[in-house]
């Protein structure tokens, strides 16, 4: 649930990316030469600026260490690949479905495939998904993913497997079947359970809370077989996993290579000159100084753009005078340009304009604009008769929190102007970038208002609104509702749709939702950020995949020809 | 003189341990909490204050260093019970978000520092001071004028100028180099080559040109007293006088510099390290200063204090081996 700290670091380099020309939403962002026919075989590399946050995946949890898990672990469920119409469905993985529940959805049962085994051929059982479940639950590594945590009965307060033994909630009836007793009815469950914490690791396979981190033991198809921290790591294929046993992974390559640390300008540097072994490189996200250099046909050719699922938005402190004032709050979304917002951030080239809180790349996501301006250049005239309306005639002094990060100061600087034409006077609050996350989610720290961005967990409304708007969300510290919005009939709303059976439904439900919350104009969106990245001439079937953030779908990418 | 050591390295000591005093009072007083960085994203505050006590942060600030400077000698454990973590002698601390300890992690980006700081140093030595002798010697000439104008231009241009233009150049349009990627020696000799050859000529470019102008001036200061007039006077090998009279208490003022700049090098080259995608100990401190992993911040910062004082004190020995003069001094 609590994304924001990775994630929303992720944004502030996001903010800085892009590319012109293609419309947002297509998922897998086909890249004209990029796409075509991959082959089985070769090293494919990977230019990175930073190492992965965790190889535990009970630890490591944003869209570029999920995605590249999938190469060596395996979960109950997992997201179709990059290469499938719709990415972003959830399709079984180590299990035969998507999960049984009994009526009321507390209840899920799974059955797991037959051959499925780790790196070293012992067969993958339901206890080791069971142990692999508690031993991400002790406090000393439960840093990643949350859904266990939050959704298993008795596991608020249990201790992970080291100290507490089993985990009462979760049964293994047989070696096949395992079965999870939640805390509350979740239709999604299908869906939790492709999160990394849900990854099995051996029962008796002398695994400590600190012993994968370095060295993993993979149930995909590839082993770690070198891990230089900072500087490389080595995939080379686990000879035990059953390619029929998989409907996701086409594994193409025989190894990856990562080269990490290298610097950004440089990489991009390599992806244009597309020399010697870059030519079967990919890379992250691209400069937006290196966006001019991208234009040639041959580099547009292999260049890939999509949108990366997350929102960039302003939230407004629903407890401080006046943003108490419903009126006043819509003042401001009416009065913010955001068409000067999107410039700020780069321009079209590099974001699309956000109205809706949810993006496109959610399910369910609603287009709609409840405070139109022409041209989402603003609307002060507008602005300022609801000001009058609330008695604030003279406007009123605001204070907005923000990092100093280029892109989010140019943000917040085109927020100031534009509200100022609403006579709303916006003093800048500029907090180090390393201490933002920790003020702006310490309700009694934080001031008016604050720039920040949300990535939802799966691209579903229920991992996204409920974070930001639900009132019992509000903590004392590590906030995430940082509008502190407390609305009765939101609240009650989305109990409601906690308890749909249908996905669909309640997809659409939260859908809904998001337009509901906007009325009360707890937060004005603002941006929707863009993922583009230029590939090697000779890589093929590059897809960018919206379950990770834009980046590169590694488990279908591979090489159009290999040298003998 | 053993008595002088001795009384250098105690000098050394203290203010190694002022050092530590105020650099765990910056990264652990005065910065922003390590805990939010450790906690993740389901952060509470329960979560924070057990984090606390197993960093040990909840202790008095005095214990707290004494936790830490004893750490260097015996290791320290942190936390209790099946997930404690030993990190062993010294131990400079265990960054929780790379899940290891601090000192390992240097210990494996110093090779790179190393290989850095030992070629570019070759090369800076060998221009700089050859560069220097030429000018001194051809006072006025074109060479002269010649090697201080490439001299001026190593000190005025940034070094990720020169860096990028080079790798530009060599790289991108004359094709003579592959993009570097650094491989130990071992594994593949002209592959490290080719990783450190722009590395090496981007630093020494910068540091020759302080060295040509010192050397040059100094020389040219040496040339005017009285003992070289003697030694030319009575007749000595023109090369000799150059060589051992000249130049040599012409370098005692170049190696104090050299002790410090090739210290610092060892420390880290941040810059270079990251335009050329060299992870070393620079990239390593570039990396924790934007993960805010403050144990690893620290640590590279007291290493690299550790080293610039070590070099004092060797270039400070090496002084009465160059010039006779300090050595009766040091006695």
């Amino acid at each position: 649930m609590m994304k924001k700290r990775n994630v929303v670091l992720g944004l502030g380099l996001a903010a800085a990316l892009a590319l012109t020309g293609c419309s947002s939403g297509g998922g897998s962002a086909d890249g004209g030469g990029s796409s075509g026919e991959a082959v089985k075989g070769g090293t494919l590399h990977v230019l990175a600026t930073t190492d992965f946050s965790h190889l535990d995946p009970a630890q490591g949890w944003d869209g570029g260490v999920n995605n590249f898990y999938r190469l060596i672990y395996r979960q109950l469920t997992t997201f179709a690949g990059g290469d499938t119409d719709d990415p972003t469905e959830i399709v079984p993985d180590l299990a035969t479905d998507l999960g049984t529940p009994n009526e009321d959805n507390t209840e899920w049962t799974f059955t797991l495939k037959d051959d499925i085994f780790f790196q070293d051929g012992t067969e993958i059982t339901s206890e080791d998904v069971r142990f692999g479940v508690e031993r991400s639950l002790d406090p000393d590594i439960a840093v990643g993913s949350p859904y266990a945590k939050i959704l298993l009965e008795g596991a608020d307060d249990y201790e992970g497997v080291y100290k507490d033994g089993h985990l009462d909630s979760i049964e293994t009836p047989d070696d096949k079947t395992i079965v999870f007793h939640l805390n509350q009815p979740y239709a999604d469950f299908g869906s939790a359970v492709a999160q990394p914490v849900y990854t099995p690791f051996p029962v008796d396979g002398d695994v400590t809370t600190t012993s994968i981190d370095k060295q993993p033991i993979s149930s995909g198809p590839y082993v770690v077989s070198e891990y230089k921290p900072g500087s490389t790591i080595v995939l080379e294929r686990n000879e035990y996993w059953e390619p029929d046993s998989d409907e996701v992974r086409k594994a193409y390559p025989d190894s990856f290579v990562w080269t990490l640390g290298l610097d950004n300008s440089t990489i991009d540097e390599r992806m244009i000159a597309d020399q010697g072994d870059d030519k079967n490189a990919i890379s992250g996200i691209i400069l937006a100084s290196s966006l001019s250099r991208i234009q040639e046909p041959s580099i547009q050719e292999r260049t890939l753009e999509g949108l990366k699922g997350c929102t960039t938005y302003l939230a407004l402190n629903t407890t401080k005078e006046p943003l108490n004032d419903l009126k006043v709050r819509q003042a401001i979304s009416y009065a913010i340009d955001k068409k000067s917002v999107q410039t700020a951030t780069g321009g079209p080239a590099l974001t699309d304009i956000a109205n809706t809180m949810l993006p496109p790349t959610v399910k369910g996501h609603q287009d709609f604009d409840l405070y139109p301006s022409e041209n989402s250049e603003g609307d002060p005239e507008k602005a300022k008769e609801l000001l009058k309306e609330a008695g604030y005639e003279d406007g009123f002094e605001l204070s907005l929190d923000m990092r100093a990060v280029p892109v989010t100061q140019a943000q917040a600087e085109s927020i100031q102007e534009s509200l100022a034409k609403a006579n709303i006077d916006v003093k800048l609050n500029v907090v180090d970038t390393a201490k933002y996350w920790q003020i702006i989610g310490t309700p009694s720290q934080q001031t008016d208002a604050a720039i920040a961005g949300w990535c939802p967990d799966w691209p579903t409304g229920a991992t996204f609104l409920p974070p930001l708007f639900e009132g019992s969300q509000i903590f004392d510290q590590g906030n995430s509702n940082i509008a502190q919005f407390d609305n009765e009939e939101v609240n009650e709303r989305m109990a409601e749709i906690r308890k749909m059976t249908d996905v669909d439904e309640a997809n659409k439900a939260w859908g809904e939702l998001d337009k509901q919350i906007l009325e009360s104009a707890p937060a004005v969106p603002l941006t929707w950020e863009k993922a583009v990245t230029v590939t090697g001439s000779n890589i093929a079937n590059a897809h960018l995949h919206e379950g990770y953030s834009g980046g590169i779908d590694y488990t279908v990418v591979g090489l159009k020809s290999v040298d003998e | 003189m053993l008595f002088y050591i001795l009384k250098r390295v105690a000098a050394g000591a203290i203010v190694l341990f002022l050092i530590t005093v105020f650099t765990y009072t910056v990264f652990f007083v005065l910065s922003p909490d390590p805990a939010y960085m450790i906690c993740g994203k389901t952060c509470t505050p329960d979560r924070i204050a057990d984090i606390h006590e197993k960093l040990g942060l909840d202790k008095p600030f005095w214990e707290q260093i004494w936790i830490f400077i004893s750490g260097l000698f015996v290791g320290r454990e942190y936390g209790e019970g099946v997930n404690a973590v030993h990190c062993t002698a010294p131990c400079l601390g265990y960054s929780f978000q790379t899940s290891q300890s601090v000192f390992e992690m240097i210990v494996q980006r110093l090779p790179v520092s190393a290989t850095l700081a030992v070629g570019a140093a070759v090369l800076w030595l060998l221009a700089g001071i050859g560069g220097g002798l030429i000018g001194a010697v051809k006072k006025g000439t074109w060479w002269d004028r010649g090697i201080m104008v490439v001299a001026l231009s190593g000190i005025s241009l940034p070094n990720y100028f020169v860096a990028l233009a080079l790798q530009y150049i060599l790289v991108v349009k004359l094709k003579w180099l592959p993009f570097p990627t650094a491989v130990p020696f071992a594994d593949d000799p002209l592959q490290w080559f080719q990783a450190y050859i722009m590395p090496w000529f981007v630093l020494a470019f910068m540091y020759a040109a302080m060295y040509t102008r010192l050397v040059r001036a100094n020389v040219i200061d040496t040339l005017g007293q009285g003992f070289i007039r003697t030694a030319r006077a009575k007749g000595l090998d023109p090369n000799i006088v150059m060589g051992k009279h000249a130049l040599r208490p012409a370098l005692t003022p170049a190696l104090t510099l050299f002790g410090m700049d090739f210290a610092a090098l060892l420390g880290g080259a941040l810059i270079t390290e990251t335009v050329f995608g060299l992870n070393g100990v620079g990239k390593l401190t570039a990396d924790s200063i934007t993960q805010n992993d403050q144990p690893v911040i620290m640590a590279v910062t007291l290493l690299a204090a550790a080293l610039v004082v070590v070099a004092n004190i060797v270039v400070d020995l090496l002084y009465s081996v160059l010039d006779p003069r300090v050595r009766v001094k040091a006695q």
